[in-house]
């Protein structure tokens, strides 16, 4: 899979060098409209997944922020959960606490067409599962179910990898509300 | 005889009273008038700190609070709009923050802006309206950042196609746009340079001609790999560069002040046997003190993944001879565990630490020793400026 990874590396970079941003971007907003139905990249990072160590604060717990944690906590198995397999490295608000699920946007706000991908482990099939993170945009922050999990969340640098960045930044209304997480398909062993 | 006595120990009991009683005070004269008036900003000292705020659970609504490190007085506050890029001029004179405001206040029209404010006043002096192109991520110092020199100002685009801006913070006009190739943010350097990092591991460096058009550009060397070890992009003001830290502990420091970046030898601030277990992170990771060589990291028990959990200790590194030279528990009882870092850099230098909870502490840089919590210094303190 990492000669996979490779070879989509190199041909990204050929085609860089080839296009126009416009036209990548005009082509890339064709591709990714349809993120909710198509897996985008199959790309398998199972591989490289690591158990976080026995104690640590990291995986798993919802961080950063004030108020971050709400008082009655949900079971891990509950999509308004934190822990919640699927959000393995989601930043931001859980839709599903804000009038949407764990892949659907709430009433009146629009998915982004554009968006981040990642690899998280279900343990009810033991399987790995290709997500897309998408955000809900074009209302102000829902303020509510805030977490941050970061299973092989890169820097910005490898945007597709990052949840730092407004992924409502190509929408028509570009303000961020919530986050979903999206099972495009089963990742390749 | 009798009824004289009762007389009397009736005149001594009525009389003592009355002889006794203490007519009340007059009252205090009354209140002057008062004039409401603005206040004027004391001259600044090298204890205050610009806390960037990034209000995360009213994203629209984020500012910047002029914090006094001595007096633990909040000064005044610059607004922020939604995701901004903050920094100051190199004279410390003025802050710049490049933002996003939408027409309707949560929606419509998008306009992006770079806003200046005077340091003196905090009052707005003026305005840059830029295409709807900027960064909308955490604040680091290469969102937005002048030249050397101060005759340019860059600021960083994703669409998420990466390229920058280049402004004239003089004439407040916009003078191009420069693609970066998939690069990232704007790292300054000398009067006319730019250099992004880049998924390869380098440093793409962009050389700008009089105009703000770019004259020439180049890619370094790698000096890291985003598959076994990324940096961080929260790089940290050296004297004659910035150091970037990455998830497992390494430091890579960069010497920006040639024509082309210098990528001096990584070390490391664990020990082999710390690596992996042992992990800055947060949203700021570090800040050094750069006449005493002294660097200041947050960190944590972790594995991977938890590079943006906060700092249960805060480890003194020297910078030249890489040792390490105190760990400073976070007392837990006290404080969340430590996500942004700040140092002052004056000759009694203090720390900015702000927390998980949003509270900020300070601390004595030379000693360690806790001396002020300030609770709740906005919502999410994430990135601390100062001069």
């Amino acid at each position: 899979m990492r000669s996979l990874d490779r070879l989509f590396e190199d041909s990204s970079r050929s085609l860089a060098q080839r296009t126009s941003r416009r036209s990548v971007l005009a082509a890339l907003g064709r591709m990714l409209m349809g993120a909710a139905l198509l897996p985008l990249l199959p790309i398998d990072r199972s591989s490289r997944a690591e158990a976080a160590e026995p104690g640590t604060a990291g995986a798993g717990t919802a961080s950063a922020g004030a108020a971050s944690k709400t008082p009655d906590k949900p079971a891990p198995d509950s999509p308004e959960s934190c822990e919640y397999w699927k959000y393995c490295a989601i930043d931001g608000f859980l839709c599903s606490c804000c009038g949407g699920s764990s892949h659907s946007c709430p009433p009146g706000t629009t998915p982004s067409p554009i968006t981040w991908i990642g690899t998280c482990h279900n343990p009810a099939d033991g399987r790995d599962y290709i997500v897309s993170y998408n955000d809900c945009c074009g209302k102000t922050s829902c303020g509510n179910c805030y977490c941050n999990r970061n299973e092989r969340e890169k820097p910005m640098y490898r945007l597709s990898r990052n949840n730092d960045v407004n992924w409502c930044m190509a929408n028509a209304d570009s303000n961020y509300h919530c986050s979903v997480s999206v099972i495009l398909g089963v990742a390749e062993q | 005889m009798r009824t004289a006595m009762f007389c009397a120990a009736l005149l001594c009991v009525f009389g003592g009273s009355v002889s006794s009683a203490v007519p009340p005070p007059p009252p205090p004269p009354p209140l002057s008038p008062e004039h409401l008036t603005v206040e004027a900003l004391p001259p600044s000292n090298p204890h205050w700190v610009y806390v960037v705020d990034e209000a995360f659970y009213n994203e629209t609504d984020a500012r910047v609070d002029l914090f006094d490190g001595d007096s633990y007085r909040r000064l005044g506050q610059i607004d922020a709009g939604f995701t901004p890029g903050v920094n100051l001029s190199p004279d410390g004179k003025t802050t710049v923050v490049a933002t996003t405001y939408f027409s309707r206040g949560g929606h419509g029209t998008r306009t992006d802006v770079v806003e200046f404010t005077d340091n003196t006043t905090l009052a707005l002096t003026g305005e840059i309206v830029l295409p709807p192109k900027r960064d909308n991520t955490l604040p680091t110092y290469f969102n937005l950042a002048y030249s050397a020199d101060s005759h340019f100002l860059y600021v960083s685009y994703v669409t998420p196609a990466s390229s920058f801006g280049v402004l004239d913070p003089a004439k407040k006009t916009v003078l191009g746009e420069i693609d970066t190739a998939g690069c990232v943010l704007v790292i300054p350097s000398g009067p006319n340079r730019v250099s992004s990092l880049c998924e390869s591991g380098r440093l793409l460096t962009v050389t700008l001609d009089a105009d703000g058009h770019e004259a020439s550009r180049a890619m370094s060397e790698p000096f890291f790999d985003a598959d076994v070890d990324p940096v961080f992009v929260q790089g940290v003001p050296t004297n004659d560069g910035y150091a970037f830290l990455s998830f497992l502990g390494e430091v890579h420091e960069v010497d920006f002040s040639g024509p082309q970046p210098v990528l001096r030898k990584p070390w490391s601030i664990v020990t082999a046997a710390e690596k992996g277990h042992w992990r800055p992170g947060g949203e700021t990771v570090a800040a050094l003190h750069r006449r005493l060589g002294r660097m200041y990291v947050p960190m944590h028990r972790g594995g991977e993944g938890t590079h943006k959990d906060g700092g249960s200790e805060i480890w003194v590194l020297d910078m030249k001879t890489h040792e390490r030279l105190a760990r400073w528990p976070v007392p837990a009882g006290k404080l969340a565990p430590v996500n942004a870092i700040q140092v002052s850099q004056d000759d009694a230098p203090i720390v900015f630490a702000a927390t998980e909870k949003s509270d900020v502490a300070v601390f004595d840089a030379l000693t360690g020793r806790l001396k002020h919590i300030e609770r709740r210094l906005g919502q999410s303190p994430w990135f601390f400026l100062n001069p």
